[in-house]
């Protein structure tokens, strides 16, 4: 039974190469299908170009969203990445 | 992971654009992935060189093959000709896709355990990304 998972966090940093690079590494590990949108677009969590491509900045409200088996594991790694790596400018 | 990752090889006529390339993309990945910069002639001018492209693609395999992204269309011509004669050819698989965007879109996949064709798609992938 494919789950579904939807968690929204404000960065506290630009969404910058290196971060980007993190969350589609992390997310391209999960089966889930994983998008992440931000200010009405939305980008394939496990592609590097089309998450930078969002241009995300500090303060902006990101959602991660996906669906799976291993959605709830998904958003949760990938909500920590972002936690965390957009505190630091990549 | 315990499991070799895929190897990328970049063929620039420039060995900085090469490095600065690779460099930029072990940056964006995490630096897991095994990418081997094969830039410049044998003298260090612009240009590129049979012997550096076989010696890099024998140093980017890890046991999981190797995608190579040439910059320009004669890095294409090098890279072919040394696959006619490199004896595992059919682990090498040669990309159509820009330089920077495909070297970078590779990597991560290859650093999230993508195989071979998952690496070489997300490569020739990149050109569809828009940046603005």
């Amino acid at each position: 039974m494919p789950a579904n998972c939807e968690q929204e966090i404000t960065l506290t940093g630009d969404l910058h190469a290196r971060p980007a690079g993190a969350l589609a590494v992390a997310a391209g590990r999960f089966a889930a299908a994983i998008s992440v949108t931000v200010g009405g677009r939305t980008a394939d969590a496990k592609s590097v170009l089309g998450v930078m491509g969002l241009g995300a900045t500090s303060g902006q409200h990101v959602t991660v969203c996906a669906a799976g088996a291993d959605a709830q594991h998904a958003v949760a790694a990938l909500v920590a990445i972002l936690s965390e790596a957009t505190k630091v400018g990549g | 992971m315990s499991t070799p990752s895929v190897g990328i090889v970049l063929v620039s006529h420039s060995a900085e654009l090469a490095e600065g390339t690779a460099n930029l993309a072990a940056q964006v990945s995490g630096g897991t992935v095994t990418i081997v910069a094969a830039g410049g002639t044998d003298d260090g001018d612009l240009g590129t060189s049979a012997a550096k492209v076989e010696q890099a693609l024998r140093d980017a395999d890890q046991g999981a093959g190797v995608v190579v992204l040439p910059d320009l269309g004669s890095a294409v011509l090098t890279v072919r000709a040394v696959l006619e004669d490199y004896g595992s050819a059919g682990s090498v698989l040669l990309t159509d896709a820009p330089f920077v965007e495909g070297a970078v879109a590779a990597t991560v996949i290859a650093a999230a355990g993508g195989d071979l064709k998952a690496v070489a798609a997300a490569a020739e992938e990149a050109r569809h990304a828009r940046k603005l």
